[in-house]
């Protein structure tokens, strides 16, 4: 399956992707409601986005106790909206931190690559986020360790 | 390889047992199941009481996908007896049925506080289906309801008690709310925060009986200043269902003592979820945890291995959230160990707040409480439970989170904790979608 495969030294930490995720998923330009989340490193002068890494397992999914997370016709984890209850179970089961909840709603959301043509990518433009046919991968850590250095150089 | 498997109670556990043996089997093999209730799921049921769900959307499995996965039911019916020689297993109408290997997963019931007038009209108990039924019609706008008990099942139901628009009252004996969840600090700010939000509550308090006066239900508290109540709800407690189990010859302790197969001392009999002793993944010693996503591992895990499959559990992992007037509360691990070193941060006007604690430079436990509509909530109770989960050394980020607790995000991530986490699976494969099944109606 293709998934979202991050290029962290290719962000300027535009937020773009944030606004189309959000306008994707929920209809509103609002970043708070994005699945895709950027984050600062080394004091805001290098940014990265973070997402669901489509996993293996789907903690989410296995959690669900009515069965309201699915896998969708790209391989996404997918959630059901009529079916979600809103209980959280599947925010506490996923261990990367890419379930979310929305108040209004009272139901539970993730990346769902857009059904195959997700707006993130589409969005970026520099190409810091690609839709590939690669198995799925931890994009952020190495670049992230480098980034975090000097956070950690006074720490003891 | 076994033939007939049979599943002993209907719950989260024994429902992912069929399922996976469904999966991982390589002949087709029978499959009874015996439960006392139909298979439907405790977790939705506070949305069921608020009506934000029809009851039929709680049941996990209708007859038809329980026909379609070539199950035969014996539902309604408990079993009252296990004979782990003959292989036979007897149910209350004196019906038996043999089987090759079994799995035990009968769950545990609500206990009430042993006062005289618990068990009165009027008093309920919130924790099957049909306690939750006898519930539904009584909470209604304006009405007093008194819960007995401030543990996370009585947390559950707490907003759908409010979003009715009865008035709520909480009494716990023990001196804080959520004494099993989270700290001290952690339970201040939740009592706070719930008595702005029109919440009452009175800690250490000992109830010392109940008593009906015309149809309303007078709490008497050692303390004094009695309370009377349209409706009493006592969460006090559950107990696993083990009495039935007696003379069976498998090992019980606190629950069914069982290996990292989830094999109980009888090598064919298995057991899962709120019966079964099994390993704690931080501690390594065998523990309860009577919680839905170890039912669901269990389930998993033992139902692979009566399907002939070789599948080692890696141990459950305490994990609990509940959220109270759009306020998280979650817990992880050995949120509570003495022994361990802590960190915590507070903001007291959001409120948030982080607890942090490590064996050597793993994180083994945590507790985190902020507003549901605050994203870093969110991302940080999932990327917690990572941290926990994978037990991945934080090196230098052990310091650095201790002086500034709520930096989980890069922590997380620059310690490369999903490269650790995307090689785990339960079932040592990519799990298959719930698909056609176990769906509501």
């Amino acid at each position: 399956m293709s998934v979202l495969r991050i290029h962290p030294e290719k962000c300027t930490g535009c937020l773009r992707c944030e606004l189309a995720c959000s306008y994707m998923q929920t209809g509103d330009f609002q970043p708070a409601k994005s699945v895709i989340r950027v984050s600062p490193f080394e004091g805001h002068t290098s940014y990265a986005p973070y997402t669901c890494t489509q996993c293996a397992e789907g903690w989410c999914m296995t959690a669900c106790p009515v069965g309201a997370i699915t896998i969708n016709a790209v391989g996404a984890k997918d959630v059901l909206d009529d079916r979600c209850v809103g209980c959280k179970l599947c925010t506490i089961a996923c261990p990367y931190g890419t379930m979310f909840y929305d108040p209004a709603t009272r139901k539970a959301f993730k990346c769902n690559l857009c059904g195959g043509a997700p707006a993130c990518a589409e969005a970026c433009p520099t190409a810091a986020i690609t839709y590939e046919d690669v198995t799925t991968g931890d994009w952020l850590g190495d670049f992230a360790r480098e980034r975090t250095e000097r956070v950690l150089a006074g720490v003891r | 390889m076994a033939a007939r498997h049979l599943i002993i109670g209907g719950g989260t556990a024994g429902m992912n047992a069929i399922r996976t043996i469904r999966e991982e089997e390589s002949e087709r093999s029978t499959i009874t199941l015996v439960s006392a209730e139909r298979p439907y799921s405790r977790m939705v049921l506070p949305y069921y009481l608020d009506r934000s769900i029809a009851e039929s959307h709680v049941f996990t499995a209708t007859g038809k996908v329980l026909a379609d996965w070539g199950v035969t039911t014996h539902l309604g019916k408990r079993a009252t007896a296990l004979d782990t020689k003959a292989n036979v297993c007897t149910l209350e109408d004196g019906t038996t049925v043999e089987y090759d290997d079994c799995l035990i997963a009968t769950g545990s019931s609500a206990v009430r506080a042993p006062v005289p007038g618990a068990d009165g009209p009027g008093v309920h108990s919130f924790w099957t289906l049909d306690q939750a039924r006898g519930v539904v019609a009584q909470i209604q706008p304006g009405r007093h309801v008194v819960m007995v008990g401030a543990g996370f099942i009585a947390f559950t139901i707490l907003n759908s008690i409010l979003a009715l628009g009865a008035k709520l009252t909480i009494v716990e004996v023990a001196p804080r709310i959520l004494p099993r969840m989270i700290d001290d600090t952690g339970a201040q700010l939740v009592e706070a925060w719930l008595k702005q939000h029109g919440v009452a509550i009175r800690t250490g308090a000992k109830l010392t009986r109940i008593d009906d006066v015309k149809g309303r239900q007078r709490l008497k508290l050692a303390a004094g200043g009695d309370l009377v109540a349209d409706v009493v709800i006592m969460a006090t407690g559950i107990r696993t269902n083990l009495d039935w189990l007696k003379g069976a010859g498998v090992t019980i302790k606190q629950g069914i003592v069982v290996d990292d197969h989830l094999r109980s001392s009888v090598p064919n009999v298995y057991a899962a979820g709120d019966v079964a002793e099994g390993r704690d993944l931080i501690s390594q010693a065998n523990a309860v945890h009577a919680i839905e996503p170890t039912a669901q591992e269990h389930g998993r895990v033992a139902g692979a291995n009566m399907a002939g499959k070789d599948i080692r559990y890696r141990g459950s992992l305490i994990i609990n959230i509940v959220e109270v007037c759009h306020l998280d509360v979650a817990s992880f691990g050995a949120w509570d160990d003495a022994q361990a070193e802590a960190a915590s941060g507070v903001k007291a006007d959001r409120p948030a707040y982080r607890k942090l604690l490590w064996r050597g430079d793993r994180l083994t436990g945590a507790i985190i409480l902020g507003p549901s509509s605050d994203i870093w909530t969110t991302n940080d109770v999932g990327m917690l439970k990572g941290l926990v989960q994978s037990g991945v050394s934080l090196g230098r980020w052990k310091a650095h989170l201790k002086k500034s607790p709520f930096d989980i995000k890069p922590a997380f991530i620059a310690t490369k904790t999903t490269s650790a986490l995307l090689p785990e699976t339960i079932l040592g494969r990519p799990s298959k979608a719930p698909g056609e099944t176990p769906v509501a109606v």
